[in-house]
């Protein structure tokens, strides 16, 4: 039958499961234990150890560690099409035009702080200007799924801190599509001029009809799916977002991004509801296996290359007090008080899986070192730093308020003449 | 009473509510169906969270909040709003009323106030769509449907308020009695 052994999979379900279980045990996001568990079973850690011979039946296990194999490849990559197809269907236009005032500074603000920060890091490091662009998507993008998680999980969900936190994700989210669809085009794009503008060319063209569609086609998505069986409303479901997404990479169109545009697609229709019901799972279990695999493909002795882990340092350094300084602004903007406006600041310094989405993106399609190898690599350490210090920041946010507060006060007093 | 709603991309909507002073409950529902409660002290303070319910608990808690299954009818009137023009309200009519002992047809609800009485609770039972001779007792509930400003009227007449050989506050109205 299959290539690949059966027992692997069930191998790397059984290590993303465990891994899971620690990170919920104690309270830490689950992305960066998938992405360890994926580093620990790969060929680098596991495949170090001599082959296994169990007991005298001779049964001999050639190769103890999970192989990258095109299973788990092609898993991550429905791994990420599901990712960014939810992120489409829980996207709103008309939310976002509702309170575009607010969700608009504070969006541009976090944006004009936190992407150029990114792309001076890159060009200081003597990279191109793509590469300096790439990396400038990477620490801009705060994660989601983990922000999202924290806020419920912390109970901050109830309270005012949570409108400028989704907000500004909303803005991110819609500004990474169109990123992730310029950049992907020229990166795919970079071989000769007049085959690049080509492909530009049909990628622009692909995706202004996919826009179009998800503009005018409301009426097709209602009825695509008016039917009354839940296995039924899956295959279709699933059917056109992989399809589509497949299409997209055929035409050298980044699969991610075709997949936001179906979601978005479904997103004014009456069934987004019953379709992150059912397909809240099937996600899951792929954005798993992406995350997984991500760290599979990390040899863990890139981490003692001492040039990688000091780009990497600069990178938490830097980036860390810019998602803080631009959340806080985002807080004030939405007229919160110091002390919600320090916990937007922790809120925001998360970043996940977009971050891993970029780099994913890019290295398949890049060339040289540096998109292929340094910022993929970069990128699995970034994303395990940062998750776990936004988690933990907004654990202690408290305390970081009792010994920044004062200062943030005073700060407030000198800049704001008081008018009352 | 003012209640806020307030979108919460990818996650649901949450529901402000002002209680007395200045608390507030505080209302998650999640896309997934869950409801979470919190309460909130001050404007300032942060929300603690109370309890979560699933989807269907929260249902049956919410109707059995609603009243479906016991209805205590005090002496100021509730009301179910249906939209924005049309209420239904359940008023007492008390001691000093003019209703007593009049029909409805005798009392011109219909004609004096413009709501009209659809259903009237008697001493554990209800007469459904009450023919114009009942007559109306004390300690009878009415049920009727109409305006907000008709309504308003209405109270004070099953109050005892105001009284049947009153002209109306706002004036004489002419509703026409189609029946």
């Amino acid at each position: 039958m299959a290539e690949t052994p059966l027992i692997e999979i069930g191998a790397m379900f059984v290590t993303v499961a465990l891994a899971g279980a620690i990170a919920n045990r104690i309270g830490q996001s689950v992305i960066p234990f998938y992405i360890v568990g994926g580093m620990l079973a790969s060929e680098y850690v596991l495949g170090t150890l001599a082959p296994l011979t169990l007991g005298d039946a001779g049964v001999q296990i050639q190769q103890p560690f999970i192989s990258e194999s095109e299973f788990i490849e092609l898993g991550a990559e429905l791994g990420i099409v599901f990712l960014l197809f939810f992120l489409g269907l829980e996207f709103s236009m008309t939310r976002l035009l509702e309170s575009r005032d607010r969700i608009g500074k504070a969006g541009v603000v976090d944006l004009v702080i936190n992407f150029p920060a990114g792309v001076i890091i890159g060009l200081a490091l003597g990279w191109s200007l793509v590469e300096a662009v790439l990396l400038g998507g990477i620490v801009y993008i705060s994660s989601s799924a983990v922000i999202t998680k924290s806020l419920i999980d912390l109970g901050w969900i109830a309270n005012d801190e949570s409108s400028p936190m989704l907000g500004t994700l909303v803005f991110e989210d819609l500004f990474i599509a169109f990123y992730l669809a310029t950049v992907s085009a020229i990166v795919i794009g970079s071989g000769d001029l007049g085959e690049a503008a080509a492909d530009i060319g049909v990628a622009v063209g692909f995706l202004l009809i996919l826009v179009v569609g998800v503009f005018y086609g409301s009426e097709f998505f209602q009825r695509f799916l008016a039917i009354d069986s839940q296995e039924l409303t899956i295959l279709r479901t699933v059917a056109l977002v992989v399809f589509v997404a497949g299409i997209a990479l055929l035409l050298d169109v980044s699969e991610a991004v075709a997949a936001f545009f179906i979601g978005m697609g479904f997103s004014s229709t009456d069934h987004v509801d019953e379709i992150e019901r059912l397909l809240t799972p099937v996600r899951d279990v792929f954005a798993a296996i992406f995350f997984f695999w991500v760290g599979l493909g990390t040899d863990p002795r890139v981490f003692v290359d001492l040039g990688l882990v000091a780009v990497l340092a600069i990178a938490v350094l830097v980036t860390t007090p810019t998602k803080l300084v631009s959340g806080y602004l985002g807080g004030r903007i939405y007229d919160l008080d110091e002390r919600r406006s320090l916990r937007v600041a922790t809120g925001m310094v998360t970043r996940g899986e977009f971050s891993l989405i970029i780099a994913a993106t890019i290295a398949a399609a890049g060339t040289g070192p540096i998109m292929t190898e340094t910022i993929p690599d970069l990128t699995v350490g970034y994303v395990l730093v940062m998750s776990i210090l936004g988690s933990v920041l907004m654990q202690y946010s408290e305390s970081l308020w009792a010994v920044v507060g004062p200062y943030l006060a005073r700060i407030e007093r000198d800049q704001v003449p008081t008018t009352d | 009473m003012a209640v806020y709603e307030t979108d919460l991309p990818g996650v649901g909507k949450k529901f402000e509510i002002d209680l007395d002073g200045e608390a507030q409950l505080v209302i998650v529902i999640h896309n997934t169906g869950k409801r979470e409660l919190f309460l909130r002290q001050t404007p300032e303070a942060d929300s603690e969270k109370v309890f979560e319910l699933s989807d269907k608990l929260a249902r049956q808690v919410g109707t059995i909040m609603e009243g479906a299954y016991f209805q205590p009818i005090r002496d100021d009137q509730i009301s179910t709003v249906l939209d924005d023009e049309t209420i239904i309200e359940w008023a007492k009519v008390t001691a000093e009323s003019s209703l007593i002992g009049k029909t409805l047809t005798e009392s011109g609800i219909r004609q004096r106030t413009g709501v009209s009485i659809i259903a009237i609770q008697r001493g554990g039972e209800t007469i459904q769509n009450p023919p114009p001779d009942v007559t109306i007792e004390e300690g009878d509930t009415l049920v009727s449907i109409g305006d907000r400003e008709s309504h308003q009227e209405f109270e004070r007449l099953a109050a005892g308020e105001a009284s049947l050989d009153e002209p109306t506050e706002n004036g004489e109205q002419s509703y026409i009695d189609e029946s």
